[in-house]
């Protein structure tokens, strides 16, 4: 017996002391805990992360999932920037294909709030990165302003904030609010670049250059005012007047991205990936749109430049045809809201334009290189939009001067793309003068489309056509179009929102919408 | 208690009533063995006695009276004299002398004539030499003093030596083997033979730490199964081969094709979106077996999420050579597992592998051929085209190549995608046509050498199959050698090392149809034959794409013969383990074990594919290496002979280590040379893990006589995954287990039961998490923007640097009752299980920036009942006839979630409109899906165009399944055996991507419907039908599946003048027919994720295989 007490005792013993040894040796388990190839908040610079928000604002690194959808498939087509047969082009017909119209809230959440959310954050009370932070709110302000411009009320003040407020769902925001916020911000950001502090350098668009952010800023403030003239026009005017004459000063100061072809999906341009075909065959079935063409055409727009046929000569060959027409008196656009069916009233081949696919024009090559550029904002949008509140509200200088010089340089600009686009100031200058402003509001308008359509910027033309109503666009006849013959106002919720954590504010926001929860629902600023 | 239990529970009490029928059935089978037991043989001779204060020596001469028994004994010895009261009742004579005589200091031995020798008892020396029926020693066999606590194990040759009287019973048992008593006699060297035991009762398992318990002494439920059981009727994957055999166990094989992952959930899930898979310990070592999942960071396998789009990357498992496995022991309860602790709370299952055993060969062949299963039912009115209308030419026919909205089949010449025109007829083949006749052969060939202190076993299989998919297929080359030596007295040394090569060719794609062989063969137009696809490649090496509208519809040939899915692994699981005894009994267990593999994953998405792949080419290479160490000391001590105490104490150690470097890149420089330098773009990833955790416990097993016993244990677990940098984070948690064990049989004076006991056990364990959790960090993308390196958050999940580790608590009652002499027995087990505080990745709105939060949520709880109930019915010299039935009736319940969280979306079918959610108060993965919208007289209400409107998303049923059956059966005949297995699934739902894509694509024969009086509008029409009522593709996945069937002959060996010592040749079959199913067009078994269940897409089809097995010993 007392053998046996004696082992329990020594047992006990053992597991006592083991108990203690094991306590002390859990004091590495922090580090073991610390992912090795990651570094902490402490030690990575923010400008990295900067470098990537301005990035994923051109699309997503996923295969321009949503450029290719939103900018592409719908507002490209719906604007008659595009024109394509392809069965799925759903924007060409009015239809409504839920899994595209939610791709830009998907991959603009994810791959545009988050980093530049965190950016914002990380810099906010951190005196090394004051220049940082500012610049980091004016992108947050540009990234919020498309979203909400697609889809009207939407997460602002909660999202992104996972990190930091440890919330599990976000509240939807009244667009009106947004609008107002993001307001305030950019001026106050713009307000505080401070040529003394820190040097941005992960910007990859003006590489730092803190007195072409300022004017980036007030650029986009006038964006923002003038999409509230519908709706706030005292708004409006107010920033407008703020602003004037403090925007970009010429095409050498255009926002744009260049893209680099290394990276693959991550780092090729994101138009040009979908339009080179590289998802299938877009690069043989879309064409630019016969009514943007013939707009061009019917003034001798020197942009007619932008257009090429014969440049892909087979759906199966993504080779391009070395020998591309590019006389101007060969283009011609495609209609839109035709296929490739049957029923002669929608048969592309049953339309009197048709000859060969081929002979439809095709955006040119050098727009669409995989290390091209991506317009983000330009001096020529400025100006137009300087040239409508001049006109509105007769500030600033006169809106024929901003009128041309908009014009001027939206001609001028298309070089940045490419060294074959480029049009001469002289070609430039003469179309300005044969064509000065005469109509006012609606052929400013029809400026900023022609404009944007060539900066491949198709949200932006949507987005000012509901504004403005300009240019007058002839909606397409489609049998199983979902919009009963109008062109779509805006991109429905995602269908997934009703799944997850925000179903009840989803369902709020969904009631909320004027017309409804749908394409032709209206957005707060697109006011009836 | 159970019957209160049932009664209790009101909202369902109709499945318990459906579980009373399904008794039912088992009551029948009683009948017949009622009918079957044989009457009286000599030795079952009984007596009936009621004496008052009685001498002993009067006593015998009663039982002289009653029975043709004689007693021979000196009357001198006064314990004869002793007096004493007895009252017994038609008492086996033989089960009544033990309790006249040992009591009385007396021992006894009985010849076959009935005489019965009585002699003062005295201390004796017995050893003796334990084998099986082939003479190999049995090494770790039980040797119990019958009546008493005390207890000793053979050692490696098979001997044991104990202390023991004459008279006195001892009962040798041995895991696989039938138990057998011996009264001992003058004889005191003693030679015992073991019998195979085929009603598989398994009187001794293997328990947590490979403790070798006898089931008798064990509060809980273990099953086990024998190694034989796995390689009749193989299984690729043998997790597989588990189906049906074991009560409270589901296995679902997935439709992942090749070297695909199998999901195994014990007693229902308990996690609400970490891995629901037990713990495999081989030979005590853990082994990781994760499948690639949603929380799997392997960013090339099919993690089940809507975008996926990847092979299945297979599970740690399937890498097993079932030729190698001597026994399979299922540890249920957390009250069986609690000394794994956190790695426990999935349930574990304890694999033993095959030790040398004698001297000899052993050699088996096994071929099987697989073939395909169309479980289609598309409609076959309609051909190829769109708006009801054949295509009009080629192009035509090209831009809407996957659609079957065409017009009506008339066998009129239609041109087709590739513009030549064919009958426009229904090709109703094209399954069988694509798939092949697959075959797997494999080869075992095992070495066995016994010598003085120790024995070897080296075994070498080959594993060769062809899929059914066109060129896939998948090779693996096992190598295991084991050694146990004695090299000292009461020294163990065991050594083992299983060596694995697997190498799979060509796992298919699953789930969407970019590179999917199989989404392209089963949405097929209805009137193109898939045999016209081929050549499936231009001269110039450009895909011939058959739906030009939409070229993610890969060419099935192109994706089956030019995509290149394949992986390599090595795995080298080594163990190593010494027991030292000292003579006090005192004994000292090291154990240490690694599992280390590395993987190579190698895919090419050649030039010519239609759609651009995102990497032309992936090379990935992965290290993994799992190291556990543990020691333990434990002695037993008798407190007289009644009492017995084990204490156990031990500690343990693991890390857990990976990295994967991946290679990637875009566009060859030189077309048709696949290599990771020949591309223009590259990129590199690289990601490492690591865990450790510390682990100290002990036991303490109390016996009473032998038939109370009484476990209990505590484990405390420190986890490196919960240390947050900067924060003094609580880091372990303690796991408590008490369990009890009663055989009541030994008090009872029955004959119709054999044995009987009652278990209880409450335990409590829990389940780890994964590194990197408690800290946002940063890194960089593998690109850089024109050199300028873009920076970005490094996990897409929000971190949490307080969580606290999760707990999950089980109560489990079970009874074990054999009857009639073994010939029947019920293993019955009512269990409840609460799991707490799990930590979870939970998905969220992605305008939350993150696509989840990891969090410490909610609660969930199983309860059930499994029932395993064997018997022979009919047994006589040339035939028998042994079944069993197991069934298990799980209820899953979410309690709760987080703070903040109504409802956890689980995961979202390809489709958008499908979902997979845990919601409290329902079982756990609910099927969501949009119901109809109601108007308020309860009518659908319709949209302008007729189709349903969206109502609102609707919960439609858990996809997991509620109800588990298995019927075995085995008969014999002479020489001849036959065997077959039949097992049902109930009550779960799945989400059909299938059936979803059959209504956009016109497949459907719900499509029909109106169809020409909707013209051109039909196919908006039933898309819309699709999204807006979704709730149309949620199928009840229930079905019972003729399972498997073996048909075997073995020679006896004398045939060969026992050259050959035996040889075996069966016929097998697996997954023969269905008997029932619910679903229209799938596989009820056919989720695309070992992780979840529930969704379904793109998919292989379901395979027959059979095939023939041969067995040789040599």
């Amino acid at each position: 017996m007392k053998m046996k007490t004696k082992s329990l005792k020594l047992m006990g013993l053992i597991l006592f002391a083991s108990a203690a040894i094991f306590q002390s040796c859990t004091k590495d388990f922090e580090q073991i805990n610390t992912d090795p190839v990651a570094y902490g908040p402490t030690n990575f610079d923010p400008n990295f992360t900067f470098s990537t928000a301005q990035l994923t604002y051109t699309g997503s690194i996923d295969f321009a999932y949503e450029t290719w959808r939103a900018n592409l498939i719908y507002a490209g087509t719906m604007m008659q920037g595009l024109s394509s047969v392809v069965s799925y082009w759903a924007g060409d017909k009015y239809l409504n294909t839920p899994w595209y119209t939610s791709a830009y809230w998907e991959r603009a959440y994810a791959e545009q709030v988050k980093p530049i959310v965190d950016v914002v954050e990380v810099t906010k009370t951190n005196p090394k990165y004051k220049n940082l932070h500012q610049v980091a709110r004016i992108w947050k302000a540009l990234v919020f302003a498309r979203l909400t411009d697609l889809y009207g009320d939407i997460p602002y003040s909660e999202a992104g904030q996972g990190y930091y407020m440890k919330n599990l769902s976000t509240k939807y925001d009244k667009q009106q609010d947004i609008y107002m916020d993001m307001l305030k911000e950019l001026e106050d950001a713009v307000s505080k670049l401070d040529a003394a502090a820190d040097q941005v350098s992960g910007d990859v668009i003006y590489d730092g250059n803190l007195d072409k952010w300022k004017r980036f800023g007030n650029s986009l403030i006038l964006r923002l005012a003038m999409r509230l003239t519908k709706v706030d026009e005292a708004t409006a005017k107010a920033y407008a007047t703020k602003v004037i004459g403090k925007t970009l000063q010429g095409n050498g100061e255009n926002a744009f991205l260049k893209h680099d072809e290394s990276g693959a999906r991550v780092t090729q341009n994101r138009n040009s990936q979908v339009l080179l075909g590289d998802g299938g065959q877009e690069h043989y079935y879309v064409k630019w749109s016969d009514t943007f063409i013939n707009a061009l055409k019917s003034k001798n727009d020197p942009r007619i430049n932008v257009a090429v046929s014969k440049l892909w000569m087979s759906d199966g060959v993504k080779e391009m045809n070395p020998n591309y027409v590019s006389d101007p008196a060969q283009q011609k656009g495609m209609p839109n809201g035709k296929d490739l069916g049957n029923n002669p009233a929608y048969r592309i081949g049953s339309h009197p334009s048709y000859t060969t696919m081929p002979d439809y024009s095709s955006p040119h090559p050098g727009m669409i290189k995989r290390n091209g550029i991506t317009f983000i904002l330009t001096y020529s949008e400025s100006e137009l939009l300087s040239a409508e509140a001049s006109q509105r509200w007769g500030i600033g200088a006169a809106a024929s001067t901003y009128y041309k010089n908009g014009i001027k340089s939206g001609i001028t600009f298309l070089g940045q793309y490419d060294p074959a686009l480029a049009i001469t100031d002289a070609a430039a200058e003469a179309y300005a003068n044969a064509h000065p402003l005469t109509e006012g509001l609606k052929q400013i308008g029809i400026q900023y489309w022609l404009h944007q359509n060539t900066a491949l910027n198709f949200y932006e033309s949507w987005a000012n056509w509901r504004r403005t109503g300009f240019p007058e666009l002839v909606p397409i006849v489609y049998s199983t179009s979902d919009t009963q013959g109008q062109i779509p106002r805006r991109f429905p919720y995602p269908v997934s929102e009703a799944a997850n954590s925000n179903a009840e504010y989803y369902k709020a926001a969904g009631a909320a919408i004027p017309g409804g929860d749908n394409l032709t629902g209206r957005v707060w600023w697109d006011k009836q | 208690m159970i019957k209160n239990d049932l009664l209790q529970v009101h909202s369902n009490r109709h499945l318990y009533f459906r579980f009373i029928i399904r008794m039912k059935l088992t009551l029948i089978m009683i009948l017949l063995f009622l009918l079957n037991v044989k009457g009286n043989v000599y030795s079952q001779q009984k007596v009936t006695l009621d004496v008052q204060k009685t001498k002993l020596s009067r006593i015998l001469k009663l039982i002289e009276d009653q029975s043709d028994y004689y007693f021979v004994f000196n009357p001198g010895i006064k314990n004869f004299s002793k007096e004493m009261s007895l009252s017994v009742e038609n008492e086996l004579v033989l089960d009544l002398l033990p309790k006249l005589f040992k009591k009385n200091g007396l021992a006894f031995s009985v010849s076959e004539s009935g005489l019965v020798v009585v002699n003062q008892q005295k201390m004796q020396t017995v050893k003796g030499l334990v084998t099986d029926l082939e003479g190999h020693p049995l090494a770790g066999a039980t040797i119990r003093l019958k009546g008493s606590s005390i207890a000793k194990a053979t050692d490696l040759n098979g001997q044991f030596e104990m202390e023991a009287t004459s008279g006195a019973v001892l009962v040798i048992s041995y895991t696989g083997f039938t138990s057998k008593e011996i009264i001992l006699g003058a004889e005191t060297n003693l030679k015992i033979e073991l019998v195979p035991d085929h009603m598989m009762l398994n009187e001794v398992v293997v328990t947590a730490l490979g403790i070798t318990r006898e089931k008798r002494t064990l509060g809980y439920s273990v099953t086990q199964v024998n190694g034989e059981s796995l390689t009749q009727a193989r299984e690729n994957n043998v997790a597989n081969a588990l189906v049906g055999k074991v009560a409270g166990l589901d296995v679902t094989s997935t439709a992942g094709g090749v070297g695909s992952a199998t999901s195994v959930i014990i007693r229902g899930a308990s996690s609400l979106s970490q891995t629901n898979q037990p713990l495999y310990v081989i030979n005590g070592v853990p082994m990781e077996n994760s499948p690639s999942g949603i929380i799997n960071t392997n960013p090339n396998g099919n993690k089940g999420s809507q975008w996926d789009n990847a092979p299945d990357m297979g599970d740690a498992i399937g890498n097993i050579n079932p030729d190698d496995i001597e026994s399979i022991s299922v540890l249920k309860g957390a009250a069986a597992s609690a000394l794994y602790g956190s790695r426990a709370k999935a349930g574990v299952i304890l694999i033993t592998t095959k030790s040398g055993k004698g001297s000899g060969i052993e050699f088996s062949s096994n071929f099987v051929l697989e073939q395909v299963m169309d479980r289609t039912d598309w409609q076959y009115v309609y051909g190829q085209g769109t708006n009801g209308e054949k295509p009009a030419d080629g192009a035509a026919a090209a831009q809407v190549g996957g659609s079957s909205w065409g017009a009506r089949l008339d066998g009129s010449s239609v041109p087709q995608f590739d513009g030549i025109s064919r009958p426009y007829i229904a090709q109703k083949d094209n399954i069988e046509n694509f798939y092949d006749n697959g075959h797997t052969w494999t080869n075992s060939l095992a070495l066995n050498k016994s010598f003085e202190g120790g024995a070897l076993r080296l075994s070498i299989s080959d594993l060769r199959n062809k899929s059914i998919m066109p060129n896939s297929g998948l090779d693996r080359q096992s190598y295991s050698l084991t050694g146990t030596f004695e090299p000292i007295n009461r020294l163990k040394i065991d050594a083992r090392a299983n060596y694995i090569i697997e190498d799979a060719k060509n796992r298919p794609m699953l789930s969407d149809g970019a590179g999917s062989a199989n989404y392209n063969a089963v949405f097929l137009p209805t009137s193109v034959d898939i045999r016209d696809l081929k050549p499936w490649k231009t001269d110039a090496g450009q895909e011939i794409p058959y739906n030009k509208g939409n070229p993610w519809d890969t060419n099935p040939y192109f994706a089956a013969y030019e995509i290149v899915n394949n992986t390599d692994r090595s795995r080298l699981i080594s163990s190593l383990s010494a027991r030292y005894t000292l003579d006090n009994g005192l004994f000292i267990q090291g154990r240490a074990g690694q599992d280390y593999y590395t993987n190579s994953y190698f895919s090419v998405f050649p030039e010519g594919l239609a759609y651009s792949a995102p990497n032309n080419l992936v090379s990935q290479k992965m290290r993994f290496s799992d190291v556990n160490a543990d020691m333990l000391i434990g002695k037993s001590f008798s407190l007289g002979e009644d009492f017995g105490l084990t204490p156990n104490i031990g500690a343990s150690y693991r890390n857990t280590k990976s990295d994967i470097t991946t290679n990637q890149g875009t566009r060859f420089l030189v077309p048709g040379v696949h290599t990771i330098v020949g591309l223009k773009n590259k990129s590199v990833a690289y990601a490492e893990s690591e865990q450790e955790m510390q682990s100290v416990y002990g036991t303490m097993e109390l016996a009473y006589k032998d038939y109370l016993y009484l476990t209990g244990s505590v484990r405390s677990d420190w986890f490196s995954t919960l240390a947050a940098p900067g924060l003094n984070n609580k880091l372990n948690v303690v796991y408590p287990s008490l369990s009890g064990s009663f055989v009541f049989s030994e008090l009872l004076e029955s004959n119709s039961i054999s044995f009987g006991k009652l278990r209880a056990g409450y335990a409590v364990v829990g389940q780890a998490t994964d590194p990197y959790q408690t800290a946002l960090t940063y890194n960089f993308k593998s690109e850089s923007l024109n050199g300028a390196p873009l920076g970005q958050i490094s996990y897409d999940y929000i971190p949490n640097s307080s969580l606290k580790p999760s707990k999950a608590s089980e109560l489990e009652i079970g009874t074990d009752i054999r009857f009639f002499n073994d010939r029947l027995s019920l293993d019955l087990t009512w269990y409840k299980k609460r799991s707490e505080d799990e930590i979870i990745r939970v998905t969220i709105p992605t305008s939350v920036g993150y696509a989840q939060s990891v969090l410490n949520s909610g609660s969930i709880e199983n309860k059930g009942v499994e029932a395993l109930i064997t018997g022979t019915p009919i047994k006589n010299d040339q035939f028998s006839w042994t079944s069993s039935l197991n069934m298990t009736f799980n209820d899953n319940k979410v309690i709760s979630l987080a703070d903040g969280l109504d409802e956890q979306l689980v995961a979202t079918s390809r489709s958008g409109v499908g979902f997979l959610k845990n919601i409290p108060g329902m079982a756990m993965g609910q099927i969501v899906a949009f119901d109809y919208a109601y108007d308020d007289q309860g009518q659908i209400v319709k949209n302008a165009d007729g189709t349903p409107k969206q109502g609102d998303l609707k919960a439609f049923g858990s996809a997991y399944n509620k109800w588990f059956a298995g019927w075995n059966n085995e008969f014999s005949y002479k020489n001849i055996n036959l065997g077959f297995l039949i097992d049902g699934k109930f009550g779960g739902k799945l989400f059909s991507g299938t059936d979803y894509l059959g209504y956009i694509k016109g497949l459907h024969k719900a499509t029909l419907e109106n169809r020409e009086e909707l013209g051109n509008l039909a196919p908006k029409f039933y898309e819309n039908t699709a999204n807006n009522a979704s709730h149309l593709f949620v199928n009840d996945a229930s079905f019972i599946k003729f399972r498997q069937l073996t048909l075997g002959y073995s020679f006896p060996g004398k045939l060969f003048n026992d050259r050959i010592k035996a040889l075996n040749v069966s016929f097998v079959g697996r997954n023969l027919f269905i008997l029932m199913k619910k679903t229209d067009n799938i596989d009820p078994e056919s989720s695309y994720n070992a992780t979840f269940p529930g969704l379904e897409l793109g998919g292989m089809p379901p395979a027959r295989t059979f095939g023939l097995n041969l067995n040789v010993k040599f």
